[in-house]
C-alpha cells in the first residue's frame, strides 16, 4: 500500500513539476541543486565507509546542546572522515520528527522517548550492541532499557535520566521553624507541612500544583498508592485508571488547591511553577532534575526529598529518559552507530550535566549518591520499576487525551472519582 | 474639549498597548533575582545591560541575523513585485474565469499549515531544497494570496480615467502598470512591504521545518532555542525578543508615513 | 482624488506602443506568477492531503487505503471534533466583529488631525512587532492567576481577579484579548483606507449640513466597504486557524475550553501522527472556511462600493 501511495505522490510531483517548468522556466536551476542536494544528503557514505556526516537531531537546548556540540567535536577529532552534524530542535521536535520521517529524509541519530511511536523507522540495536563489548552494557543502570524495548527488540540506548523528586526551599522553612522533609515523609505530614507554610497574605503557598499536569508524570503517585493507570497486561483501565486509589492519587493535589495550601501554576505553560519556586512563594515543588541548576542560580536554598508515601505503601516513581535511536533509513548506520556508542561512553557521560548520568561508574566517580541533594534521585531510580502506560497500549496517547482533561478537572476543583469514571467511559473504546 | 477626549483616549490606549512591551523590556535588563519578584518590580534597581550581549553570544546569534537578513530582503523583492502584478491583472481586467481563479486564490489563504507541511517538505527534499534557505525565499516569487488580496481592493478603490487616458495616448499594459498604477499603488507597496518583512522575520513554523543545521537557522530558530522541553530561559527570550524587534520597529517607523500619508498625497499634490 | 495632471504619459512610453501585441492573453501574463506560484507550491500539496485524507496515514508504519473512514469517524466518533470545532465558532464569533470593530475605531482615532500621530500608530502596531512565542510568553505573566500583572492591578482596584487561564469561563476571553492585543495589521489597512477617501466629500456634505454620524454612515463606511471586505474576510481566516496562543498559553485547557479546531488538528498530526485524520480535519475546516468566504464575498456586491470598478464598466461599455 505505501508503494502506491508513494508513486501516487512520485506521479502528482512529477506533474506539478511539469507544469511549473512549462510556466517558468526555473526548472533547469532546480534540477541542478537537486544533485546538490542528494550528494549532500544521501550519497556521502556510499564512497567508502569513511566521509560520512552524521545528522543528529537534539531537543536540548541552551547549556545542554552546548555540552552535546562540545561532545560531537570531540567525536569528529577521534573519527577523522565522520562528521557529526548537531540539529538542536528544541520545542520543535515532534514536527521536525515528523516532516523527517514523513518524507523519508530522517536524522541518522536522534533523542527518542516515545518508542512505541517510532519504533518502526528505527533501527534495532540489539546486534550492534552483541558484538561491541567496548560499550561496557552493564555499567549502565539496569532498570532504564525496560523503556527503550518493543517487542523485545532494543531500540535505543540511554543517554540521560531524571527520576522526580519533591524540592523545599530551606529559606521558608527556617524561617517558619519547621524541620525539613524526610525521606518516607507522608502525604499527611506533606498537608501539615504545607499548611504551616502557607501564608496567602504574601501569596506564599505551602505546595505548587501544575494546573497542566503530564499525566505521565503522575503516575509515580498513582504506583505509590498501590494502583496503576492501566492494567500490566495492557488490557483494561476500568478499575485502574478509576480506581479508589489511582483517584486518591490524584485527589491530593486537587485537595491542596481547594483547601488552600497549594497554588496552581503552570508546568511549561503559563507562569511556570519553577519561576514561582524561584521567586520564593512555594515551599515545596515537585519535578525532575531540570530546574535543579536555576534554583541555584537564583539563590535559592533549596533541598530534594522523595516525594511523600500513602500509610503502609511503598514509594515509587518515573523517570524521564533521554535515549539515542538510529534511523532506519539512514545510510550510514556503522558510522552512526560509532557515534551513538561515543555520545554513551564515560567520557561524553561524565560531560553531560543537565541530567544524571546513565553509568554507574561515574556516579560513584562524582559520589552523587553521598550528595544529599542529588541522593533522591539515584533512590527513586531503584524504585522506578513499574512500567508507564505508554508503553503496555498502542493507543495510550488515545485514552490520555480523556485522562488528561479529567486530571486538569480534578486540579480546578472537581469529583476525582467521577472524573476518572468519565475519562474510563470515554476511552474504552480505543482499548479494542 | 474634544481634543482633550481624543488625546487622554489615546494615551490611555497608547498605555494599555505599552504596558507590556515596557515589562518585555524592564524584564530583559533585570537580574536573575529581580526577575521573579511579586508584586513584579516595574523598574530593575540596576540596568543590567549586559543581560543583552550574554544573551546575544550564548548562540550564534551574528550568523542568525544574517540568515534572517538574506531571507527577508530577498523574499521582500520577490513578494512586492509578483503580488502587485498579480493583484493588478486581477483589478483592472475582466477575463474569462477571473471570478473562479480569484475564490481560488482567496480558497489558497485558508489551507492549514499542518497538512501542506509535509507533501511540501517532500517536494523540497526532492528539489534538494532543504537546509537551504530557497524554501523560505523561492515561494515569495509567487505571490501571497493576502498581499495580492490587498492590493486588489487598493488598485480597485483607484479612478480608472488616468489608465484610460494613457491608453488613449497609446501606452501600453506594462506601461501603464509601472508608470501610473506603480507609483499610486506606493502605500499599498510600502503596506504590504511592512507586512511582508515582519512575516518573514518573525517566520517560525517554516525555518523549523525546512532548516536543519544550526548554520542555517533564521533568528526565531534561534529564538525558540531558549525554549527547552524541560525548561523555558524566560532572561535570554526576553532579551533577544527585545533586540530582534528593533529592526522591524525602526522600519515601520520609517515606512508608516508613506504608508497613510502617502496616499492622500498622491490626490491632493497633483 | 481631485487631480490627475502629474500622471500624463511621456511622450517616448506612447512612441513604442506598437511593438508588442496586447491581447487577450494580457491579463494571464499579469496573473502567470500566481499561476506558477499555485501550481507549483500549492495546488500539489494541496491535493496531497486530500488524498491522504483517505488514508489511515501514520508518520511512520503501514499506509492504508480507509476511504471515507477519517471522514465517517470524525463527523459520529469523535467528540473531540464537536468540541474544537464548538470553541472556535464560538472565539470566531467574539473575535471577528471585535477585532474588526476596535481596529477601526483606532484607525478613526488616529485619522483625527491630532500631533504625534506615528509615535501612537507605532504604539498601536507595536504587539505585531513582537513574534508570536515571546508575545505568548509575555501574555503568561499578564495572566497568572496568582502572580500575573493583571490582577495585581486589578486588586490595586480592589477587583479580585479570575484565575484567568484556569478558569473555563475566563481562560477562552483571555485568549479573545490577548489576540484583540495584536489587531494592528487591521488598523493600518483601515487607515490606510481611511485616508484614502477624498476630503471633498466630507467637506460637501458638511455644506449639505449632515453630522457626524450621517457622515460615517453616509461616506466612510461605503467608502471604505472594500477595505471592510478584506478585514473581515482575513480575520474569519485568522480565527479559524487560530494556534499559537492557545498552544504556548493554554496548551488547550482547562478542560478543552479552549480546544481550539487548529489545534485539534494540530495534535492529531504531530502528537498523536494520524496525518491521513488530521488532513481529513483539515479539509474539513477548509470548505467551512471557504463557504463563509464565499457568502461574505457572494453578498459583498450588495454593500462594497468600488470606485474603480463601477466607472470601468461604465467605459467598457461605451468602447464596445
Amino acid at each position: 500500500m505505501k508503494k502506491s501511495a508513494m508513486l501516487l505522490t512520485a506521479i502528482m510531483m512529477v506533474i506539478v513539476l511539469a507544469l511549473s517548468a512549462c510556466g517558468g522556466g526555473g526548472n533547469s536551476e532546480g534540477s541542478k541543486d537537486q544533485n546538490k542536494g542528494n550528494t549532500n544528503t544521501q550519497n556521502e557514505g556510499k564512497d567508502g565507509t569513511g566521509n560520512a556526516t552524521i545528522r543528529f537531531a537534539t531537543w536540548d537546548t541552551g547549556e545542554a546542546l552546548k555540552i552535546q556540540q562540545e561532545i560531537a567535536k570531540k567525536f569528529e577529532a577521534a573519527h577523522p572522515g565522520i562528521k557529526v552534524q548537531v540539529e538542536p530542535y528544541g520545542d520543535g521536535f515532534d514536527q521536525k520528527l515528523a516532516a523527517g520521517f514523513g518524507a523519508s529524509n530522517p536524522p541518522d541519530v536522534m533523542y527518542m522517548w516515545d518508542f512505541p511511536t517510532y519504533y518502526k523507522s528505527l533501527e534495532p540495536l540489539d546486534g550492534f550492541v552483541e558484538k561491541d563489548e567496548t560499550l561496557q552494557i552493564d555499567d549502565f543502570y539496569p532498570g532504564l532499557f525496560a523503556y527503550n524495548k518493543v517487542e523485545g527488540n532494543l531500540y535505543g540506548l540511554p543517554a540521560g535520566f531524571t527520576t522526580r523528586v519533591f524540592y523545599y526551599n530551606k529559606k521558608l522553612f527556617d524561617d517558619a521553624g519547621i524541620p525539613y522533609p524526610q525521606d518516607g515523609w507522608s502525604w499527611d505530614d506533606m498537608k501539615a507541612i504545607a499548611q504551616k507554610l502557607t501564608d496567602k497574605s504574601k501569596k506564599q503557598y505551602g505546595i505548587g500544583v501544575r494546573a497542566d499536569n503530564d499525566t505521565y508524570d503522575l503516575q509515580g503517585f498513582v504506583w505509590s498508592n498501590g494502583s496503576s493507570l492501566i492494567s500490566d497486561d495492557g488490557k483494561a483501565i476500568e478499575g485502574y485508571m478509576n480506581s479508589k486509589e489511582t483517584a486518591e492519587a490524584i485527589g491530593v493535589l486537587g485537595q491542596a488547591v481547594k483547601e488552600g495550601y497549594g497554588v496552581l501554576v503552570g508546568g511549561k505553560n503559563q507562569q511556570s511553577g519553577d519561576d514561582i519556586f524561584k521567586a520564593g512563594k512555594i515551599a515545596m515543588w515537585e519535578s525532575g532534575i531540570w530546574p535543579l541548576e536555576g534554583f541555584k542560580e537564583a539563590g535559592i536554598d533549596v533541598g530534594t526529598v522523595e516525594p511523600p508515601v500513602f500509610p503502609g505503601k511503598d514509594v515509587k516513581g518515573v523517570l524521564a529518559q533521554s535515549a539515542v535511536s538510529i534511523a532506519k533509513d539512514s545510510k550510514h548506520k556503522e558510522a552512526a552507530w560509532e557515534f551513538v556508542k561515543f555520545y554513551v561512553s564515560e567520557e561524553a557521560i561524565k560531560m553531560r550535566t543537565a541530567d544524571l548520568p546513565i553509568r554507574i561508574s561515574i556516579v560513584e566517580e562524582k559520589g552523587f549518591k553521598e550528595d544529599a541533594l542529588y541522593k533522591p534521585f539515584y533512590t527513586m531510580l531503584e524504585r522506578s520499576s513499574n512500567a508507564p502506560a505508554f508503553l503496555l497500549h498502542p493507543n495510550w496517547s488515545q485514552i490520555n487525551r480523556n485522562l488528561s482533561v479529567a486530571v486538569e478537572a480534578i486540579m480546578l476543583g472537581n469529583n476525582p472519582q467521577e472524573m476518572l469514571d468519565q475519562a474510563v467511559k470515554e476511552s474504552e473504546k480505543f482499548l479494542k | 474639549m474634544k481634543k482633550v477626549i481624543i488625546y487622554t483616549l489615546l494615551a490611555f490606549l497608547s498605555a494599555l498597548f505599552l504596558a507590556p512591551f515596557f515589562w518585555l523590556l524592564t524584564t530583559s535588563l533585570k537580574s536573575p533575582t529581580e526577575l521573579y519578584l511579586f508584586p513584579p518590580k516595574w523598574l530593575p534597581s540596576a540596568l543590567h545591560f549586559d543581560n543583552f550581549a550574554k544573551a546575544w553570544t550564548s548562540q550564534p546569534f551574528n550568523l542568525f541575523l544574517k540568515n534572517s537578513l538574506i531571507v527577508t530582503c530577498l523574499s521582500l523583492l520577490g513578494q512586492l513585485l509578483s503580488s502587485a502584478l498579480v493583484a493588478y491583472g486581477f483589478a483592472r481586467y475582466k477575463f474569462k474565469g477571473r471570478d473562479a481563479l480569484f475564490i481560488l486564490l482567496l480558497a489558497t489563504m485558508m489551507i492549514p499549515w499542518e497538512v501542506t507541511m509535509i507533501p511540501l517538505y517532500m517536494e523540497f527534499n526532492y528539489l534538494g531544497w532543504i537546509n537551504t534557505l530557497k524554501p523560505l525565499i523561492v515561494p515569495s516569487f509567487f505571490g501571497a494570496p493576502f498581499f495580492i488580496f490587498l492590493l486588489r481592493q487598493f488598485i480597485m478603490t483607484l479612478p480608472v480615467e488616468l489608465e484610460e487616458a494613457a491608453r488613449i495616448d497609446g501606452a501600453n499594459p506594462v506601461q501603464i502598470f509601472l508608470r501610473i498604477i506603480t507609483p499610486l499603488m506606493t502605500p499599498a507597496l510600502v503596506l504590504v512591504g511592512v507586512f511582508h518583512m515582519l512575516n518573514s522575520w518573525n517566520d517560525y513554523l517554516g525555518p523549523l521545518i525546512f532548516l536543519n543545521d544550526q548554520s542555517k537557522y533564521t533568528l526565531t530558530l534561534g529564538l525558540a532555542q531558549f525554549r527547552g522541553m524541560y525548561g523555558v530561559d524566560m532572561e535570554g527570550i526576553m532579551a533577544v525578543t527585545t533586540l530582534i524587534c528593533i529592526p522591524p520597529l525602526a522600519i515601520f517607523f520609517m515606512a508608516q508615513k508613506h504608508i497613510v500619508e502617502g496616499v492622500a498625497g498622491t490626490g491632493i499634490k497633483g | 482624488m481631485s487631480t490627475h495632471e502629474t500622471a500624463i504619459i511621456p511622450p517616448q512610453a506612447a512612441k513604442r506602443r506598437s511593438k508588442i501585441k496586447w491581447g487577450r492573453a494580457t491579463p494571464y501574463l499579469f496573473i502567470l506568477p500566481w499561476i506558477i506560484g499555485l501550481f507549483a507550491f500549492t495546488l500539489g500539496p494541496l491535493l496531497f492531503s486530500l488524498v491522504i485524507s483517505f488514508f489511515d496515514w501514520p508518520v511512520v508504519g503501514q499506509v492504508e487505503f480507509i476511504g471515507f473512514r477519517n471522514y465517517s469517524e470524525m463527523f459520529t466518533e469523535d467528540p473531540m471534533f464537536w468540541t474544537s470545532l464548538g470553541v472556535t465558532l464560538k472565539f470566531a464569533a467574539l473575535f471577528v466583529p471585535l477585532n474588526i470593530i476596535i481596529a477601526l475605531g483606532l484607525a478613526m482615532l488616529l485619522n483625527q488631525n491630532v500631533r504625534g500621530k506615528s509615535i501612537f500608530r507605532t504604539i498601536f502596531y507595536l504587539p505585531s512587532v513582537i513574534s508570536g512565542v515571546a508575545l505568548a510568553m509575555i501574555w503568561a505573566w499578564v495572566y497568572s492567576g496568582e502572580y500575573g500583572i493583571l490582577n495585581y492591578f486589578l486588586s490595586l482596584l480592589g477587583i479580585t481577579g479570575p484565575d484567568w487561564l484556569n478558569d473555563t469561563t475566563w481562560a477562552p476571553v483571555a485568549i479573545v484579548i490577548a489576540s484583540l492585543w495584536g489587531q494592528g495589521t487591521m488598523m493600518l489597512i483601515f487607515l490606510a483606507g481611511l485616508k484614502n477617501i477624498p476630503k471633498e466629500l466630507y467637506e460637501a456634505s458638511s455644506i449639505d449640513g449632515a453630522g457626524r454620524g450621517r457622515q460615517f454612515f453616509s461616506i466612510t463606511l461605503p467608502m471604505l466597504s472594500p477595505t471592510v471586505l478584506f478585514n473581515l474576510i482575513t480575520t474569519i481566516i485568522a480565527a479559524f486557524q487560530q494556534l499559537t496562543l492557545a498552544l504556548v498559553l493554554t496548551g488547550g485547557g482547562p478542560m478543552r475550553s479552549t480546544y481550539f479546531y487548529a489545534m485539534y488538528m494540530y495534535e492529531n498530526a504531530f502528537k498523536y501522527s494520524k496525518m491521513g485524520y488530521a488532513s481529513a480535519n483539515a479539509w474539513f475546516m477548509f470548505l467551512i472556511v471557504l463557504a463563509l468566504t464565499m457568502v461574505v464575498f457572494k453578498s459583498s456586491s450588495m454593500w462594497v462600493y468600488y470606485e474603480g470598478e463601477m466607472k470601468q464598466n461604465g467605459n467598457k461599455k461605451k468602447a464596445k
